[in-house]
C-alpha cells in the first residue's frame, strides 16, 4: 500500500493510437507500456528517435490523450487542471515568447501559476540567478543563444517549486559546465524529495544522474530497472589500487593468476572528458 | 474563474501586437487613412459635404481596417502559438482552455478598444480642423453644426388610428361579395391600410398635408430642430414646386417659410427653437403653391413622413456610444477567429477568416435575396420555375440572414453621419446580441472543441 501511494507517475497498459482525418488508426506510438516512477527518484526515459518518449511524456501532461489504458499522475488524471500546478516540465525547444524578456516571461508564468505580489518578484529574481542570468534579465530571448534560452526553460519549470518535474532533453545545448551546473541543480532537487522525469539522448548524463531508466523502442519498453544494475557486467571486477610499486604488483598479479587460472588486464584508471573540461576551465578561471 | 490568469493572458496578447510593431503598424496605418482618405475624396466644396465625408469615409474606413486585423490576429494568433508549440508550455501550467481563450479575447478587445479611441479623437480633431478653417460665415458654420455635429432624436408624425375604418370596410366588402375573388379578409385588411397611407402621404396641386408631432419637454431648448423630407413626383419630369411650410402649435401663430422643392431630393428645413419652445402637440402643415401644376407629389421620406429631428445630446458623446457598438461588432468577429484559430492551422483559419469576412461584407445582399426570395430577375426568357436546390439555398440564405441581421441593424455609422443620435438602447441591444449573446455562443462552442483537441 506504501508502495502504491509513493507513486509519482502510473502508467498501465498505457497505449497512444494516432488517428487520421477519418478516425483510422494510423501510427501507435505508445503501445501497453507500464511506467512506475516512485517520489524522489530521477528516472530516465531513453529510446532512439520515434520509439514514443515525446508521446509518453505529452500524455503525462495532458497535451495528449491515451487511446486505451490507465495513466495516473500524483494520484490524479493528467487532464486535472489542479494537478499542473505541481508540475514543472521543460521542453525539449525553447518554446518561449522571443519578445519578451527573461523576467517578463518568468513573471508571466509564474502569473499563470497564481503567483502575485512580492512572492513572485522573490521567486522570479531567485531563479534568474539560480540559471545564471542576472546580467541579462532584462534582455529579450530573441537575442539569447540556445544555452541561454534553455537556462530560461529550466528556470520557468521551477517557478511552482514543483514536485514533478519533466525534463525533455536538458542538457541540449548547454556546453560541459552548464550541463554539469544542471545536472547539479537536478541532484539537488532530488536530494530535497522532489521527482525528476528525464527524456534523453545524452546517455552520459542520464548514467550520471539517474536512479532508474526505461528504454523505449517501437512504443515499447525494452529494459526498465536501477542504472546500477543494469550496468553491471555479471562475473567481471574491477579492482582499484593506488600507485602500487611495480613488485606489489607483479605479487598480486601472480597470485590471482594462481587462484583464478586467468591473467587480470591492467589498465590505468581514465578520466571522463567531462570531468577534465571542468576542471581546466575551473583553474582557467581561478587564475587572476 | 481565475481572474489573474485571464489577465496574464490578456496582458501578453496586447505585449505582443506591441513588440512585434503590430499596433504601431496598424495605428500608423489608421491614422493615415483617416487623415488621407477626406483629403483624397473630392467633395461638393460645401463645409456639409465636407463634414459627411469625414465622418462617412474615416468609420468606414476605420471599422474596415479594425475588422480585418481583428480576425487576422485572432485567427492567426492562437493558430501560429499552436504551430510553433508556444502554447504547449503555457498549457502544461495550470491554466484551464477557457482561461486561454477569454485572456485572449479580452487582449483583442483591449487592442481594439485603444485604437477605437484613437479614431474618435482623430474625426473629432479633424471635424473641428474642418469648422474652424472654413470660409463660410458663422451662420453656416452653425447650421452644419446643428445638422450634423450633433446626436439628434428622430420624431415622427402621429400616425391616425385607421383600425376601425379598416374593420367596418374590411366586413363591408366581405358581407356584400365586393371583395375581390380569393381575397381574404387579412389580405384585404393590408391592402386597406396601404391605400389610406398612401392618400396619407399624397398632395394634389394647390392642396395642403399636415402632420402632427408630439414634442415632450426634454425635446424643447436652445437647438434648433431639423425636419428632413423628400417628396417623389407622378410625372417623370423633376420640374420644382412652389411650396410653404406651416409650423406652430396654435393655428393663430404659425411660423411660416417658403420653398422650392425639387422631386427626388433630399430636404431639410431648419425650424428656429424660438418656435418649439414647450411640450404639446406641433401641427406641420406642406401647402403646394403651385396650383397649375399636373403633377402630385408624394411625400417619400421613409414611410412614416418627414422626421423632425430634434437634438438630444452632443456629437461627442454621439461618437463614443457608436464606437463601443463598433467595439462589440469587433468583440464578436474576435471571438469567431479565436474559434477558427484554436480549431485550425494557421492558412486555413487565415482563409476561414477572410471567407468571414466577404460573408458579412455581402450581409446586406443576402439579407435582400432572403427578403426578396429571388436572386436575379431577366428582362426576358421563359418564367423561372423554383428546382429544391433554390429552396434549399434559399432556407440557407434566409438563415445567414437571421444570425446577420443584428450585425447590419446594429450599425452606428449611418446614424452618425447624418447626426442622428446613438442611442443607449442601440448600444445595450450591441452588448446584449453582439458583445453578449453571439460572443456567449461562438466561445462556447470553441472553447468545447478546443478543449476536446490535442496539442501533439
Amino acid at each position: 500500500m506504501g508502495e502504491t501511494t509513493d507513486l509519482v507517475i502510473e502508467a498501465r497498459k498505457l497505449t497512444k493510437i494516432f488517428q487520421d482525418f477519418w478516425g483510422r488508426p494510423k501510427v501507435c506510438a505508445v503501445n501497453e507500456i507500464d511506467l512506475e516512477v516512485r517520489r524522489g527518484e530521477l528516472f530516465g526515459l531513453l529510446g532512439p528517435n520515434g520509439s514514443g518518449k515525446s508521446t509518453t511524456i505529452k500524455m503525462i501532461l495532458g497535451l495528449l490523450h491515451p487511446t486505451t489504458g490507465l495513466l495516473t499522475v500524483l494520484g490524479q488524471s493528467p487532464r486535472n487542471v489542479a494537478v499542473k500546478s505541481k508540475i514543472g516540465f521543460m521542453p525539449e525547444e525553447s518554446y518561449l515568447y522571443k519578445y519578451l524578456t527573461a523576467a517578463e516571461i518568468l513573471d508571466f508564468y509564474a502569473s499563470l501559476y497564481g503567483l502575485s505580489g512580492n512572492r513572485k518578484k522573490e521567486r522570479v529574481s531567485a531563479l534568474i540567478a539560480q540559471v545564471g542570468l542576472d546580467a541579462a534579465r532584462n534582455r529579450p530571448i530573441g537575442e539569447f543563444s540556445k544555452g541561454m534560452a534553455r537556462r530560461v526553460g529550466l528556470a520557468q519549470c521551477l517557478l511552482n517549486d514543483p514536485d514533478l518535474i519533466l525534463l525533455d532533453e536538458p542538457t541540449s545545448g548547454l556546453d560541459p559546465l552548464a550541463c554539469r551546473e544542471v545536472k547539479d541543480i537536478l541532484l539537488g532537487l532530488v536530494r530535497r524529495g522532489k521527482t525528476i522525469l528525464i527524456c534523453s539522448h545524452h546517455l552520459a548524463d542520464m548514467q550520471d544522474i539517474c536512479d532508474r531508466v526505461a528504454i523505449l523502442m517501437n512504443g515499447k519498453v525494452c529494459a526498465e530497472g536501477a542504472v546500477k544494475e543494469l550496468l553491471i557486467n555479471p562475473g567481471t571486477l574491477r579492482l582499484s589500487l593506488e600507485s602500487p610499486s611495480r613488485e606489489s604488483l607483479s605479487a598480486i598479479l601472480d597470485y590471482i593468476e594462481k587462484e583464478t587460472g586467468t591473467r587480470p588486464l591492467v589498465d590505468h584508471t581514465g578520466r571522463t572528458l567531462e570531468s577534465v573540461f571542468i576542471e581546466t576551465v575551473k583553474q582557467r578561471n581561478s587564475i587572476p | 474563474m481565475r481572474l489573474g490568469r485571464i489577465t496574464a493572458i490578456a496582458q501578453l496578447t496586447v505585449r505582443e501586437a506591441v513588440r512585434s510593431r503590430l499596433l504601431l503598424s496598424l495605428g500608423t496605418f489608421l491614422v493615415a487613412g483617416l487623415i488621407g482618405l477626406p483629403l483624397l475624396i473630392a467633395g461638393d466644396n460645401t463645409l456639409a459635404g465636407q463634414i459627411q465625408i469625414i465622418l462617412n469615409y474615416t468609420l468606414t474606413y476605420a471599422t474596415a481596417i479594425l475588422t480585418a486585423t481583428t480576425l487576422w490576429t485572432s485567427c492567426g494568433g492562437v493558430s501560429t502559438e499552436i504551430q510553433d508549440r508556444r502554447l504547449y508550455l503555457v498549457l502544461t501550467k495550470p491554466l484551464h482552455r477557457y482561461e486561454l481563450w477569454v485572456g485572449k479575447w479580452l487582449g483583442i478587445a483591449g487592442l481594439n478598444a485603444a485604437l477605437l479611441i484613437l479614431t474618435g479623437f482623430i474625426i473629432g480633431a479633424m471635424t473641428w480642423h474642418a469648422i474652424r478653417n472654413s470660409t463660410d460665415d458663422p451662420v453656416t458654420k452653425r447650421a452644419v453644426c446643428e445638422q450634423f455635429l450633433m446626436a439628434r432624436e428622430t420624431l415622427l408624425p402621429v400616425t391616425p388610428d385607421w383600425s376601425r375604418l379598416i374593420e367596418t370596410n374590411t366586413w363591408r366588402l366581405m358581407q356584400s361579395g365586393q371583395a375581390p375573388r380569393g381575397m381574404t379578409a387579412n389580405m384585404i385588411r393590408t391592402k386597406l391600410l396601404e391605400e389610406l397611407n398612401n392618400q396619407r402621404f399624397t398632395i394634389p396641386p394647390g392642396k395642403e398635408i399636415r402632420f402632427a408631432y408630439e414634442i415632450a419637454a426634454r425635446e424643447t431648448g436652445d437647438h434648433d430642430l431639423i425636419l428632413n423630407y423628400k417628396l417623389e413626383s407622378t410625372r417623370p419630369e423633376r420640374a420644382p414646386v412652389a411650396a410653404r411650410w406651416l409650423i406652430g402649435y396654435d393655428p393663430a401663430q404659425v411660423f411660416q417659410v417658403n420653398v422650392t422643392n425639387y422631386p427626388g431630393v433630399p430636404c431639410t428645413l431648419p425650424i428656429s427653437s424660438h418656435v418649439v419652445n414647450r411640450p404639446g402637440t406641433l401641427a406641420i402643415t406642406y401647402q403646394r403653391l403651385d396650383s397649375g401644376s399636373q403633377a402630385t407629389l408624394m411625400m417619400a421620406m421613409n414611410n412614416p413622413g418627414p422626421e423632425l429631428r430634434v437634438a438630444s445630446g452632443s456629437f461627442s458623446m454621439n461618437l463614443a456610444r457608436g464606437l463601443l457598438v463598433i467595439l462589440c461588432k469587433l468583440a464578436f468577429l474576435a471571438a469567431l477567429g479565436l474559434v477558427a484559430g484554436c480549431l485550425l492551422s494557421t492558412p486555413v483559419a487565415v482563409f476561414t477568416a477572410f471567407f468571414i469576412m466577404i460573408l458579412l461584407a455581402s450581409a446586406g445582399y443576402v439579407e435582400s435575396v432572403a427578403t426578396s426570395g429571388v436572386f436575379y430577375v431577366p428582362h426576358e426568357g421563359p418564367e423561372l420555375v423554383q428546382t429544391g436546390l433554390d429552396r434549399l439555398i434559399l432556407h440557407l440564405f434566409k438563415a445567414f440572414s437571421v444570425m446577420t441581421r443584428p450585425l447590419i441593424q446594429l450599425d452606428p455609422v449611418p446614424l452618425l453621419t447624418d447626426g442622428r443620435i446613438v442611442g443607449w438602447d442601440l448600444v445595450l441591444r450591441a452588448m446584449a446580441w453582439l458583445a453578449g449573446l453571439y460572443t456567449a455562443i461562438t466561445a462556447l462552442i470553441g472553447i468545447m472543441l478546443f478543449n476536446r483537441r490535442e496539442l501533439g
